[in-house]
């Protein structure tokens, strides 16, 4: 009787695993299409060239945005600077080259600044063992009074459209922007490093138990200031690209961002890897959001409607991620 | 409980922060005379009452070890609900009831959210605070609310005067003082504490640790809410974008005033949010721009959070013990407040 029932679960189990470990990863592929299929029968221009080539550049200026986001809260940390970092960086960019300098000069000063504000979140949070919350709210006030400061409290014009601008302009047909291309080799590097190098491990297990992996030897100190460095320097990369896409430095570009970013990774955090924030995910998320505020300003939705669907989506991605979570406790604690 | 000397050390501390808070008056009524005149020293009072209210309910989510990141979201809804009501002509006393209500609403649905579902409490209070800034546009889509403000007595929380002060500074001088009773000196605020630093042991001492995590929710939204009425009722109209500036100088004011007192406490709080609009107001009168105002606030935060973080502190015990070699004392425990 326990033998058959046995046998039978053992034999049921591997295909129900396989169902279910495809409908994790890939609901959101197929909500993605759905919610494209479902906006288009509504408005078609959603799948126009012009449309499609906005939403691609809007969407690898937000995958390079939130790169590193995805690990330092995949990595049990938070950080809110991000998206600040980015105003930071999109402000020095119009500065510096209001100043005379070249693009290659504000590039480099841009990404600088941005690893200067990730070297220090990371020493606060890793060596001083201060709250993330807390140091990153603070020197995204900082960065965000600096960027400010810098164009005293208005737009910088840049006139010289630089070496990046041809990149977001549409190529491919006229639908995809060049920059898709670098941004998804990026990706694809990123994922290889999650996945198969020791380095994607060690995240993870950061974020899983702290003390555990400083006691295997890890050099957890090290390794958290390079995620948070990693943060900061993706995020500038980000502005700069805001920079050349606005032809403009914009201080208070920032504050929107944050709780798109959050969204992003969250949401992505529930596929493929339930419960943890991955990059795939955040990819197919960023599309997701992308697709759907495109659809929501064709279909003629205000500004304030978008954020408080976005907020509903934020809290139920957060609701299946802890469900799902405490089920995969349930069943590890189980077995 | 508490041995003299945790008491000593304790009133040196608070010593220490009242002489802080004489030199950065002396500093600024030195740089800036119109600094420590009475119209001046009336604005800080009045500003003050608006942060120290939205600091002492994050004081509450802090003491259960908790963040809440949706006092923006939260401030803004309700100062427009609060509009909303004032402008369809409803009396002062049952706007502000209906905005409490409306807060202890929000409030208890995070804390709910965090405390019985196990949500993550930074990225719930994110969630939340984004719908509530959305939902701030529903009643007018943007454009501010100003009718019967004037008629409905509202402006009186701003301008009326008791002995010498403002109405505003006597209600959160009297709020403080209420909650300062309840958590230092009640049951209920010594199982605030104890579900913040172990709730494990906190239940098996039977403490319904979720229903206080949860009741900490609920109260840094009504607290929010009292906060953002006094803006309402200083500006004369309810925008969507009031509230916004209240959750930097809370943080800030919460945090430095625990780093400097030791511990979170009501009187830590009240502490940090003097100082840190007796440093906002005297940057503004000496005209900094205002796009600095977070950064400095920032800035403060840091520089306090650093100086009293225990990675400082041991280096500064080390440094001591080099030049003076004696036995260090013990560091005090945390929240020795209550």
């Amino acid at each position: 009787m326990t033998m058959t029932s046995t046998v039978k679960f053992a034999q049921s189990r591997p295909r129900g695993r396989k169902i279910a470990r495809l409908t994790t990863d890939l609901w959101l592929v197929v909500a993605v299409i759905v919610v494209t299929l479902g906006i288009a029968s509504q408005r078609p221009q959603l799948l126009d060239a012009v449309n499609i080539a906005t939403v691609l550049k809007s969407f690898s200026i937000m995958v390079v945005m939130v790169l590193g986001l995805t690990w330092v809260i995949a990595s049990g940390k938070i950080d809110v600077s991000f998206m600040q970092v980015a105003a930071l960086s999109n402000m020095i960019c119009a500065y510096a080259l209001a100043q005379g300098w070249s693009w290659g000069g504000a590039i480099v000063v841009a990404l600088l600044a941005g690893a200067l504000v990730g070297l220090i979140n990371g020493w606060l949070v890793a060596s001083m063992r201060l709250p993330a919350l807390i140091v990153t709210i603070s020197t995204a006030g900082i960065c965000a009074s600096i960027a400010a400061a810098l164009g005293k409290g208005t737009v910088i014009r840049i006139a010289d459209p630089g070496p990046l601008e041809p990149l977001l302009q549409p190529a491919l047909g006229g639908a995809v922007p060049m920059i898709v291309v670098p941004v998804l080799l990026i990706a694809a590097v990123a994922w290889f490093v999650q996945e198969r190098l020791s380095f994607g491990r060690y995240i993870y297990a950061l974020g899983q138990n702290e003390a555990a992996v400083r006691a295997v030897g890890v050099p957890v100190v090290k390794l958290t200031v390079i995620l948070f460095v990693l943060s900061g320097v993706s995020s500038a990369l980000a502005g700069i690209l805001l920079a050349s896409s606005l032809s403009s430095g914009q201080p208070m570009i920032g504050g929107p961002f944050l709780i798109n970013g959050l969204t992003v990774v969250l949401l992505g955090g529930m596929m493929v890897r339930v419960g943890k924030p991955n990059i795939l995910g955040t990819l197919t998320a960023t599309l997701f959001i992308g697709v759907l505020f495109s659809g929501a300003t064709l279909l003629g939705l205000p500004d304030f409607q978008r954020q408080i669907i976005q907020g509903g989506l934020l809290l139920t991605g957060l609701i299946v991620a802890t469900i799902a979570a405490s089920h995969h406790g349930a069943r590890t604690a189980g077995q | 409980m508490r041995t003299w000397k945790d008491r000593m050390r304790h009133s040196t501390r608070g010593l220490g922060f009242v002489a802080l808070v004489l030199i950065v008056a002396a500093i600024f009524g030195a740089l800036e005379p119109r600094f420590l005149s009475y119209v001046s020293l009336n604005g800080i009072a009045r500003h003050m009452a608006a942060n120290g209210l939205a600091a002492l309910g994050l004081t509450f989510v802090v003491i259960v070890r908790k963040f809440d990141l949706s006092i923006a979201g939260v401030a803004a809804f309700c100062a427009m609900s609060m509009g909303a009501l004032i402008a369809a002509g409803w009396p002062l006393w049952s706007v502000i009831l209906a905005g409490l209500a409306l807060g202890a609403v929000i409030g208890g649905i995070s804390g709910i959210a965090i405390s019985r579902f196990g949500l993550p409490d930074i990225v719930t209070t994110i969630a939340v605070g984004s719908i509530g800034t959305g939902l701030a546009f529903i009643y007018t889509g943007g454009r501010s609310i100003f009718q019967n403000f004037f008629t409905s007595g509202i402006t009186d929380l701003n301008d009326a005067k008791l002995m010498g002060l403002g109405v505003s500074m006597w209600l959160l001088v009297a709020i403080y003082a209420l909650a300062w009773f309840v958590l230092s000196r009640t049951r209920t605020g010594l199982a605030f504490y104890a579900t913040g630093e172990n709730p494990m042991a906190a239940h098996f001492s039977g403490i319904a640790t979720r229903r206080f995590v949860a009741l900490a929710y609920v109260l840094c939204a009504m607290c929010t809410v009292l906060a953002v009425l006094l803006i309402l009722a200083e500006s004369g109209t309810a925008e969507t974008n009031k509230g916004a500036n209240l959750m930097m100088p809370a943080y800030a004011g919460v945090f430095l005033g625990a780093a400097i007192m030791g511990g979170t406490s009501v009187i830590a709080s009240f502490g940090g949010i003097l100082l840190i609009t007796m440093l906002l107001d005297g940057f503004a009168l000496m005209g900094l721009p205002y796009y600095y105002s977070d950064g400095v606030v920032s800035l403060i935060l840091l520089i306090g959070v650093l100086a009293f973080s225990d990675g400082a502190r041991g280096t500064l015990e080390a440094l001591r013990f080099l030049f003076w070699p004696q036995k260090p004392t013990k560091p005090t425990a945390k929240g020795s407040d209550a």
